[in-house]
């Protein structure tokens, strides 16, 4: 990479900052250098305006090893990890690929499409608050709908699915899936919808249909897309606490907790924001690599343009 | 030999389809039921006269009604009083988060992945450290820093928050999306004498219209669910929005759920109008387009 | 100028005028604002009333009170940000109350005792108790609060459950056991007439939400256990408590093990159990304020007037007859520290804590609120006798034996609440385990979570 030739450039030397700084206007000539700094002021200014304040501060308000024994001295802070585990791999590979899954279906012309999608799309535009504790009295045991109607329908005494740790954590991801697959199947329906026609043609005459075409032509395309939504939606899903904290609470007997929702009741159940901090940033030795991977993964995909 | 081979794989192929085939019902009609039975749910609160179909057990509404939807409509119910005013708010916070989102995010992705070209390197990415913290933990550095900007208790609080929390992967998408837009393109356009001004409106913006339309419902679902920011940035009665006032239905020890039921439903109707004007901009998008240099 | 706002007051504002202890607060000439969060009312004329007292109190001094009334959750989320990052309004409620002591704890509050001063004979002792804080840096407890309201827990009953057991109301034993015994037979009588799905006993043993602990608490006071932290604040685990504990642990764990609560009560929030007795699938709960009374008297008197009781006046006593003391959670007024302007709100908060004032805003919230003052309860109001909950409701929560909740004397508590100690205790006796063994585990669970509050003695 180029980036290395350029560190390589002997160091402190007037030639380095000289060649940093052809590095930096590439192959940009006059005016056009003034004009890509002019277009990214607003995402500079974003960031230097919003992001890194408000991060460092955060980072900040966890630094305090203190507050790390107390996290760990927490009795429940061990199961929560469990869950957290459990929430994330199940919670983001199943809505991937079901969104993969979904995305494909919804490729299909026809108003049936069109009124599926319209179907699909509703959770994620109903409210969190509301619609996760409509989910959360739809799962009571004794007279929600889900078993009321699983009894009259199917004559099924259903299980009271709140009332125990795993079936609980299985709503919750349920619910999870149900409020936020959406999101995802939109982004690639957008990746499958930007693979050009005439490779879905050339693939054609080559006789590749159906699930050969989605192996052979279509996932190796979208691959990359759906390996950093991936790490994407793995970070999105370690800071929601909505999901299991309207559905299941944390219940029955706090057995269902996730780490942020004993950071959120650190922070505000008990007023302690820098322990509710703590409690996320454990998972900071998981989220930094990911969170590298991340930026390595785009700075690779643009250079192989 | 061949033959009778051939007959059997076309009965394993016939039947594998059928297999196929009935599987894929049953899986479209479990993931159908998966995904209304919590709206009709909510519907049947909606349209019970006092909300409490919730513990009653009807799989129908017995006596239904539609006094909750009148209610928000006309903003019956004391909680609803300023619902409109609210609904305003919230969509001005929505717009604004998906305007200012697809225009951030195109021409920052413009300006590196077309006029830099990737060699900005981390300046590219370093927006992505934003997700090292889980968003709801940044509410209180927000806050004060909102304060110091003098914007507490302004609608622009919170629209600054969304979208610092979408234009990061608002430009991931742009990014990825972008590689399918040859850069040839941009370069011929140079050659011609174009400037950048006019590359990005004549070819870049057109080219990746699918993509900022999706980044733009991101963004706009994105404002349209968050509520913990506009619990915390906003304080003045006139700067409430429809989540803000939901809220009060779930601190009582009795509430009529037939409201925020109905309220819910009302504000799902916007994000779904929208999603629909411009999933036709995506449809329409790259797919059907060959470029030929 | 000044004087003419004074006259202002006198004429305008009747109730305050006639007080002679209105008028030395009112002595500001100069326009100030401040800014204030208040919590949403629970019925609109609270709302109306706070907003007529601010209104009351901007035309007495000529300054501005920015007021926002805001939602019991997000309020509980913008003090917490508000005192982290030092960015505070003027006054706000403790809301949740635990904030007060939590927060004075850290020294985050502004001494109030000045304030309190003004009506300090008026006020009850428990809220008197309420208003006041340790300290951690200063290492002393002082007056952090202003005492606006109270509420306590009654029990609910429906009458018509009651009687569709053909068992009657008045045949309810006084004494604690016999008091929830007697709902054991109610559910049974009605499985024998073929009613499935109702059940007796409305308890929460769950680990979510703030009922739980509430409830815990009053079976402690019903089998004796009183004191569980002194006032002094410390723990006191001796064999009394410890053997009361056992007992409400076994009393709630197992009458949901035996099947007299509702299955789905183990994973409650606070809104489920009112849901579930609002639709009458419990004969009785034991839950916070007569709001659900309060809230269904417009659309159902019938249901406030004869088939709801509330047992207040006839509050249980103790299996040995003795009365019980009952916990009355006080709302208070705080001001944080980096407020910009303490003496306004000083004053502020004064004019708003006369008993006319507090009188005016308790009674337009039809009752759902207890007031702060003995004397208020004492008004043609609560006194109602045609009212069958407003005298019961006042007088287990006012005029009866009470004290202040727990984290008042050691925020501890609020720590124990919080981590569900005491629904671990219940579920882990629902579940089949002996109740000795759970409560244990929650002592030595609240024995580590105090060695976190050490409080000096003076």
């Amino acid at each position: 990479m180029t980036a290395t030739t350029v560190l390589d450039v002997g160091a402190s030397s007037p030639g380095k900052r000289r060649s940093l700084w052809r590095y930096w206007r590439g192959n940009l000539k006059g005016s056009e250098f003034t004009w890509a700094l002019a277009f990214s002021v607003p995402y500079i200014a974003v960031f230097l305006g919003f992001v890194a304040y408000p991060v460092f501060y955060g980072l900040w308000m966890g630094s305090d090893p203190a507050l790390y024994s107390d996290v760990f001295s927490d009795v429940i802070y061990q199961d929560t990890v469990i869950n957290t585990l459990v929430f994330v791999v199940l919670g983001v590979n199943l809505k991937l690929f079901l969104a993969l899954l979904l995305s494909g279906v919804f490729m299909r012309p026809g108003w049936l499409t069109k009124v599926m999608l319209m179907l699909f799309v509703l959770p994620w535009a109903v409210p969190q608050l509301p619609a996760f504790i409509s989910l959360h009295w739809m799962l009571n045991g004794e007279w929600g709908l889900l078993n009321n109607a699983l009894w009259i329908l199917g004559g099924i005494e259903g299980p009271s699915w709140l009332n125990e740790r795993w079936t609980a954590l299985g709503a919750a991801i349920a619910s999870h899936l149900w409020k936020w697959t959406p999101f995802w199947t939109v982004i690639l329906l957008a990746g499958r919808m930007s693979i050009p026609q005439d490779i879905y043609d050339a693939a054609k005459v080559d006789g590749a249909t159906g699930l050969n075409r989605f192996l052979f032509v279509t996932f190796p395309l979208l691959a990359n897309l759906y390996l950093v939504l991936t790490l994407l939606a793995t970070i999105f899903l370690l800071g929601d606490f909505n999901t299991v904290f309207f559905v299941t609470g944390g219940g029955p007997n706090n057995e269902t907790h996730l780490l942020a929702t004993l950071g959120i009741r650190n922070a505000f159940d008990l007023a302690r924001p820098d322990l509710g901090v703590a409690v996320v940033m454990t998972a900071l030795p998981v989220l930094i690599p990911l969170v590298i991977i991340l930026m390595r993964k785009l700075r690779t995909t643009e250079v192989q343009l | 030999m061949s033959v009778a081979l051939s007959s059997r794989r076309r009965s394993i192929h016939r039947w594998r389809r059928r297999a196929d085939a009935v599987g894929s019902a049953v899986l479209s009609v479990a993931l159908l039921v998966w995904w209304l039975l919590p709206i009709y749910n909510m519907l049947l609160i909606a349209l019970d006269p006092e909300g409490e179909t919730e513990f009653k057990g009807d799989l129908w509404p017995s006596d239904p009604t539609l006094k909750a939807f009148a209610g928000v409509f006309f903003e019956g119910y004391w909680y609803l009083k300023d619902f409109w005013l609210q609904f305003g708010n919230s969509f001005f916070i929505g717009a604004m988060t998906m305007v200012l989102t697809a225009l951030i995010g195109s021409l920052g992705s413009f300006a590196l992945g077309r006029m830099w070209r990737g060699r900005a390197g981390v300046i590219s990415t370093a927006a992505l450290l934003l997700y090292t913290v889980p968003v709801y933990f940044l509410v209180i550095p927000f806050y004060l820093l909102m304060h110091k900007y003098g914007l507490n208790d302004t609608l622009w609080a919170v629209i600054a928050a969304n979208v610092t929390f979408a234009v990061p992967y608002a430009l991931l998408i742009l990014q990825w999306y972008g590689r399918l837009v040859p850069l040839e393109l941009d370069d011929a356009a140079r050659i011609d004498g174009a400037t950048p001004v006019q590359v990005y409106m004549r070819i870049y913006l057109p080219l990746m219209a699918p993509a900022l339309a999706v980044i733009g419902i991101l963004a706009f679902l994105t404002a349209w669910n968050e509520y913990l920011y506009q619990f915390i940035l906003l304080s003045s009665p006139g700067n409430k929005t429809v989540a803000i006032s939901l809220a009060t239905f779930f601190d009582n020890e009795y509430t009529p759920w037939n409201y925020p039921a109905a309220a819910s439903l009302i504000y799902a109707l916007p994000p779904i109008v929208l999603f629909f004007a411009v999933r036709r901009c995506i449809a329409a998008g790259l797919g059907s387009r060959r470029f030929r240099q | 100028m000044a004087l003419m706002r004074r006259s202002l007051l006198q004429g305008s504002l009747g109730f305050a005028a006639g007080s002679p202890l209105a008028r030395p607060y009112i002595a500001n000439a100069q326009a100030k604002t401040m800014s204030a969060w208040f919590a949403q009312g629970f019925v609109e004329d609270e709302d109306i009333a706070l907003r007529k007292a601010v209104a009351g109190y901007e035309k007495a001094s000529g300054n501005k009170v920015e007021l926002s009334i805001i939602p019991f959750a997000p309020q509980r989320q913008k003090i917490v940000s508000a005192i982290t990052s030092g960015v505070v309004p003027d006054v706000t409620q403790n809301n949740p109350a635990e904030i007060l002591p939590l927060y004075a704890w850290q020294d985050k509050w502004i001494e109030t005792e000045d304030i309190v001063e003004t009506q300090k004979a008026r006020f009850s002792e428990t809220a008197l108790k309420s208003a006041q804080a340790y300290n951690d840096v200063t290492k002393k407890r002082a007056y952090y609060g202003v005492p606006l309201r109270g509420a306590c827990v009654p029990c609910h009953t429906w009458k018509s459950l009651v009687e569709k057991a053909d068992m009657k109301m008045a045949d309810r034993p006084r004494t604690w056991e016999g008091y929830f015994d007697f709902y054991k037979k109610v559910q049974d009588n009605l499985r024998k007439k073929g009613e499935r799905k109702v059940y007796g006993l409305g308890f929460q043993v769950t680990a979510n939400g703030v009922d739980p602990a509430a409830l815990f608490n009053a079976f402690m006071h019903g089998y004796g256990g009183q004191g569980i932290v002194t006032p002094e604040g410390n723990l006191n685990l001796d064999a009394r408590i410890r053997e009361a504990a056992i007992k409400a642990a076994e009393y709630l764990g197992g009458a949901y093990r035996d099947g007299y609560v509702p299955p789905s009560a183990i994973n409650w929030n606070d809104a489920d159990d009112n849901n579930a007795f609002h639709a009458k699938l419990m004969v009785m709960d034991v839950d916070g304020t007569i709001s659900t009374e309060v809230a269904v008297k417009a659309k159902h008197p019938e249901w406030y007037f004869d088939e709801i009781v509330t047992d207040g006046l006839l509050y249980p006593t103790t299996n040995d007859g003795k009365p019980i003391t009952c916990i009355t959670a006080m709302l208070n007024a705080v001001i944080p520290k980096g407020a910009k302007n303490v003496p306004v709100a000083k004053e502020f908060l004064k004019f708003l804590i006369q008993p006319e004032v507090l009188q005016d805003t308790v009674e337009t919230g039809l009752g759902r609120n207890l007031p702060p003052m003995p004397e208020l309860a004492k008004t043609p109001f609560w006194q109602n006798p045609k009212d069958p909950h407003l005298k019961g409701y006042v007088q287990q929560g006012l005029l009866g034996p009470t004290q202040p909740d727990y984290y008042v004397f050691n925020p501890a508590m609020a720590e124990v609440y919080a981590q569900h100690v005491y629904s671990k205790a219940m579920i882990a006796v629902a579940k089949k385990g002996k109740a000795t063994d759970a409560v244990d585990a929650a002592f030595n669970e609240i024995k580590e979570i105090f060695a976190k509050y050490p409080i000096k003695q003076s």
